[in-house]
């Protein structure tokens, strides 16, 4: 479903991104990629829409190599990728089904398929009673959900997820994540973005570990390992792990 | 700021039509005038009527000339005699001083020098005479006043375009977040340029339509003074169409408005 070989991104500054990475992700996944700020996540996922173009190397999505592909052929692309951002990115003058409805109408849908579609993924994350409210009226986690809900309308193969809980707390992060979880179980693609070791070592999925633009590490079962001098040993074939911060404090991660 | 975008493609529109009004009709004088002027062939002493009859054909059979006049020299005595009464006693010329004189018209104003230097070189041809000077300035400034336009017109559809395009620009990025949106759901980049398109065709074809207004009244006001201060200059546009110069301007303003508006969406949509 999604391949990257060899691919390096460079920015216009100097700054190098990925470098030289080879990936491979299977159709119905569900991927983290973790690693600290900056170490090329976001780069990684912004590949994978065409945000962005790779300095060298092939992406390929659903069979097409992305960074070859027209610019007139991106929003085809687009819509079959549904993308979850940090910031919700919804529209605040807007209702929660017209910001759903939204992402269906650019796309030349008709009223009716707007009209079959919206309320079918708002019940899918659980916001159909809420269809009428504005975002500024939502908690976190009912914006991100609403997020997810536009993401996912346009029935996209892949949704990809840019720290998708970095503003929510603990309650609302479990439940976006059960709700991807939930969405990954339907035969959706799933690739996060995050630095939430939390969330990560709870689920126990597939962890791809990036540093200074490379794959440091690719478990299948996943744990996430805060990487710094300071930090303590992690075990990872373990069933419980404390890790010291370098502060005299320590944190217990657990299956 | 599209009162701004509006504003200034009615100037345009305002400016262009009156630049364009007055050097068609001046261009239509300017022709009449210079489509009216003879070229004069004075006969030496020695010619007869046969002659002058004899080059009357010839020069007939030249096809850059229109027309020729013969003239008899009896013919133009009668006429400087009723040029000149009351001023002077004609009766006291007791012979006849003029030549035999052709009126010779040119069928293009612009062969006037090359057909004058043919009919100079014929026989018992003494002189020929025409608004030399006159039809070289008049062509030149015609000329010029081209040129001029030209630059003129450029640089205020080139201002106009500039700012309606500066007016979509902002318009744009007040609504970045929903077009950020729009692209990333995967709308087409025609669907998110279209209503920027109707905006700049709104902008240059209400700035249009207003111009127009603006022009009727002040023509409205304006000719039929122009017309009384000025009797002894031919003004008239019979020559233009006034609702088809109306529809052009318009046109043009929509233009403006549409290719400024397209270039500006244009823009961001690739960065």
């Amino acid at each position: 479903m999604i391949s990257l070989r060899g691919v390096t991104l460079i920015y216009p500054n100097g700054t190098r991104a990925l470098d030289g990475v080879d990936l491979e992700i299977a159709k119905g996944s569900f991927v983290f990629l973790v690693g600290h700020s900056g170490t090329g996540k976001s780069s990684l996922l912004r590949l994978l829409y065409r945000e962005q173009l790779p300095s060298s190397g092939e992406v390929v999505v659903d069979n097409i190599r992305v960074d070859k592909l027209k610019r007139s052929r991106v929003p085809a692309l687009r819509r079959n990728v549904g993308v979850v951002f940090q910031d919700f990115k919804l529209l605040a003058e807007r209702t929660v089904w017209e910001n759903v409805a939204f992402a269906l109408q650019v796309t030349g849908a008709r009223t009716r398929d707007v009209m079959r579609q919206v309320p079918r993924v708002l019940d899918l994350v659980g916001l159909a009673h809420k269809s009428r409210v504005f975002p500024n009226e939502l908690s976190g986690g009912e914006q991100q959900r609403t997020a997810i809900a536009r993401a996912l309308v346009n029935n996209p193969k892949i949704l990809l997820c840019d720290e998708p809980s970095g503003n929510l707390d603990p309650v609302n992060t479990n439940e976006i994540m059960d709700l991807l979880h939930r969405i990954n179980l339907k035969g959706t693609t799933v690739v996060i973005a995050t630095h939430n070791a939390l969330v990560v070592d709870r689920m126990r999925r597939r962890v791809i570990r990036l540093e200074h633009g490379k794959i440091l590490a690719d478990e299948e079962r996943g744990f996430y390992h805060v990487t710094t001098t300071e930090a303590g040993a992690i075990d990872a074939a373990g069933s419980a792990t404390r890790v010291n911060n370098g502060l005299g404090q320590s944190t217990l991660f657990s299956e | 700021m599209q009162l701004t975008a509006i504003g200034t493609v009615t100037i345009m529109i305002v400016l262009l039509g009156t630049f364009l009004f007055t050097q068609e009709t001046l261009g239509k004088i300017g022709g009449d005038i210079v489509r009216q002027i003879e070229i004069s062939v004075f006969l030496n002493d020695k010619a007869t009527p046969a002659d002058a009859r004899a080059l009357t054909l010839a020069l007939r059979a030249d096809p850059q000339v229109k027309a020729v006049v013969y003239i008899p020299k009896t013919e133009g005595l009668r006429q400087m005699r009723e040029l000149l009464r009351g001023q002077i006693d004609t009766s006291l010329l007791t012979i006849n001083p003029l030549p035999e004189k052709l009126r010779v018209q040119v069928v293009d104003p612009e062969s006037v020098h090359a057909v004058a230097a043919r009919i100079v070189k014929k026989p018992n041809v003494a002189n020929v005479e025409y608004q030399r000077d006159a039809v070289e300035r008049l062509l030149r400034l015609s000329e010029v006043m081209g040129r001029i336009g030209l630059g003129f017109i450029v640089l205020l559809v080139l201002t106009a375009a500039i700012i309606i395009s500066n007016t979509i620009r902002l318009t744009v990025y007040a609504r970045r977040r929903e077009i950020a949106i729009m692209q990333l759901v995967g709308a087409s980049n025609t669907y998110i340029r279209l209503p920027f398109i109707c905006e700049g065709f709104i902008d240059g074809f209400l700035g249009a339509l207003l111009a127009l207004v603006l022009l009727a009244v002040g023509r409205w006001q304006l000719w039929p003074k122009l017309l009384s201060a000025l009797p002894f200059i031919p003004l008239h546009d019979a020559g233009i169409d006034l609702r088809l110069f109306a529809l052009q301007l318009l046109g043009v303003g929509a233009a403006v408005g549409i290719v400024a508006s397209w270039i500006s969406v244009g823009r961001y949509l690739r960065t």
